[in-house]
């Protein structure tokens, strides 16, 4: 491998570490919150994907408007999704996990018969290339790093600034205590849905004009974040960044060099290696 | 006394039903109930995990393992059914402890998320190594069962291989739900602190209820394959892998029946649209159903029924004495 491919893996390393990271980051918060894991969270990059498709390209909306439509649509989906399916359970982690299931699962499916069979394209949005370090990467790729570094900053400042940032912290820490203080806990883990949600579609809608679209094009990514958020520790919001850009890093260079299915077993491997030494991740906490 | 031989009865004429399905049906049905009995024995072996309460959302690649395993030794090295089946079966368990043993002694979520991972890398596995699995172009050729000797060149016979597989399977969970095993299983699903404060070794028995269920998706997966004969690695993806949990909700966790109900009825209700996006759909809605409005599952629906009905005859107006 030539120093100018690793320096283009590297940044390519990095903007599939940034979608990864933004995956990783709602499913964890929702994990620190609520206890559950989202497996509607592929299913749900895949519909961010589809707005982008449906919006920007067939509809002719500019493509920031497509992004934002996609984030907010999904994110109001993710509360709905909270109401009608977290809520009702109510706390019962097993039952929630597979319902969460048997919504991905339907959304896939689903997914043949409204957007057709065949794969689509979105055309990109940023053409070109741009030359760094003697290396061509396209602007496409490139621009996925600042706009998903800005929503992960966004992200930040709203737990760590805000109120309602405040409130979900303190029901990540205990339910009950943050009731007692008047914390509307129904409401809270219905907007970490929503947020949750919203950053999905985010990542779907940022991948649109680089990967085909199709229902399972959600599927990769999700295990992605799985392996990103037992990697970082469950819970742990710097643990996915860091996780999602190693991941990000591994799979862009073993990729480059061996494949990508390859790159993908090696990490598996590695995640199974990590909980046999260091079950809770390498930031997570104990449970 | 009486109930347990009402039970034995409508098991009796289950039974004789099932032996006469080849002679009083044509091979569509040999064919459909066949992969009915795999899917009761995928179902039912995922118990024992559930019971734990863990959630294992790929027992579909250990069906996979048995099947290419057991395949592989009757096609290249001409082993027989009983033998090839047993080594499908052995390698699925052994291949379950690896990823067993650093996964259950974290929290179920952890569990459940290796699973999922762990179908997509043995589907890429199944995919890649084409020199062994024949990768995308599927596994075709595969011998007929030849078991004590014997070819089974019917259909109708490997049926009845299937059948007495699924009864013996049945018999060996259904026994080792009763036994202390089972209730120790039980107690760590329901509170695992608490079992473990009496002395319970969770981990390890988590991983034995685990690997039971992969020995019998790796029995599952070889009757499936020498009935088949064609395997093809997306086949066991995590589609399957869910609809096995479906089957286990669908039908009831409460009891071990539930699996069996759910298997049965969700195959034969879904048989129509077998291979299309809408059989998923099928699956997905009568999951989110059951969980929300049935969570006990198809078993307690004639309880609910009878409960409605005394709801129904209490709420009736009734004169009031004032009047």
């Amino acid at each position: 491998m030539t120093l100018a491919l690793l320096v283009q893996s590297a940044i390519i390393g990095m903007s599939l570490g940034s979608i990864y990271i933004l995956m990783a980051l709602g499913l964890t918060l929702m994990f620190g919150m609520m206890h559950i894991i989202n497996f509607a969270h592929g299913a749900v990059y895949m519909l961010g994907a589809f707005v982008i498709y449906y919006v920007f390209f067939q509809g002719g909306a500019p493509y920031f408007a497509a992004f934002v439509v996609a984030m907010i649509v999904l994110g109001i989906f993710g509360y709905l999704v909270e109401r009608s399916i977290y809520r009702p359970i109510r706390g019962g982690i097993e039952p929630t996990l597979v319902a969460l299931l048997a919504l991905t699962t339907f959304l896939q499916a689903a997914g043949y018969p409204v957007f057709g069979q065949l794969d689509k394209h979105v055309p990109p949005v940023f053409p070109g290339t741009r030359t760094i370090l003697g290396v061509g990467i396209s602007i496409e790729r490139l621009m996925i790093i600042p706009i998903a570094g800005a929503l992960v900053v966004g992200l930040y400042l709203f737990i760590n600034r805000t109120r309602l940032g405040a409130a979900m912290r303190a029901i990540e820490q205990d339910k009950e205590a943050a009731a007692l203080q008047g914390v509307n806990v129904n409401v809270v883990n219905g907007l970490a849905f929503a947020i949750g949600f919203a950053l999905a579609a985010a990542s779907g809608a940022l991948m649109a004009p680089i990967f085909k679209l199709d229902p399972m094009m959600g599927e990769q990514p999700l295990l992605k974040a799985f392996i990103i958020i037992i990697l970082g520790g469950l819970g742990s919001i710097p643990g996915a960044i860091l996780g999602g850009l190693m991941l990000g890093l591994i799979d862009s260079i073993v990729a480059t060099a061996l494949g990508a299915e390859p790159a993908f077993l090696l990490s598996f491997v590695f995640i199974i290696l990590l909980l046999l030494f260091r079950p809770t991740g390498l930031f997570g906490y104990a449970p | 006394m009486r109930r347990r031989a009402g039970v034995l009865g409508v098991l009796a004429i289950l039974v004789v039903l099932a032996l006469l399905v080849p002679q009083l049906g044509g091979d569509y049905y040999v064919h459909i109930f066949a992969l009915v009995f795999t899917n009761v024995i995928l179902a039912a072996s995922l118990r024992p995990s559930l019971t734990c309460g863990q959630l294992n959302i790929g027992h579909s690649a250990f069906m996979s393992i048995g099947a290419y395993t057991s395949a592989l030794l009757a096609k290249n090295l001409a082993v027989p059914f009983e033998l090839s089946l047993l080594g499908g079966a052995v390698l699925a368990t052994l291949v379950g402890v690896v990823i067993g043993y650093p996964s259950l002694r974290l929290r179920g979520v952890y569990f459940a998320m290796v699973t999922v991972a762990f179908v997509e890398v043995i589907r890429l596995i199944a995919q890649l190594w084409v020199s062994l699995t024949r990768g995308m172009s599927g596994l075709s050729g595969i011998p007929k069962p030849n078991l004590l000797g014997m070819t089974l060149t019917t259909k109708a016979s490997q049926y009845y291989l299937g059948l007495a597989l699924m009864l013996i399977v049945l018999l060996i969970l259904w026994k080792l739900e009763k036994s202390r095993l089972g209730l120790i299983w039980k107690s760590i699903g329901m509170a695992d602190n608490l079992a473990q404060s009496l002395g319970v070794d969770i981990a390890r028995h988590k991983l034995l209820a685990f690997m039971l269920g992969c020995f019998f998706a790796g029995v599952a997966g070889a009757f499936y394959a020498h009935f088949i004969r064609f395997l093809f690695p997306p086949e066991f993806g995590f589609l399957m892998a869910t609809n096995i949990l479906v089957y286990n909700y669908v039908g009831g966790r409460g009891h071990f029946v539930g699996a069996i109900v759910g298997a049965i009825f969700l195959s034969l209700l879904s048989e129509p649209f077998r291979g299309s996006p809408y059989e998923t759909i099928f699956f997905s809605i009568a999951m989110l159903l059951t969980i929300l409005f049935l969570p006990g599952g198809l078993i307690t629906l004639p309880e609910k029924l009878a409960g409605l009905r005394r709801w129904r005859a209490a709420a009736a107006p009734t004169p009031s004495p004032a009047a």
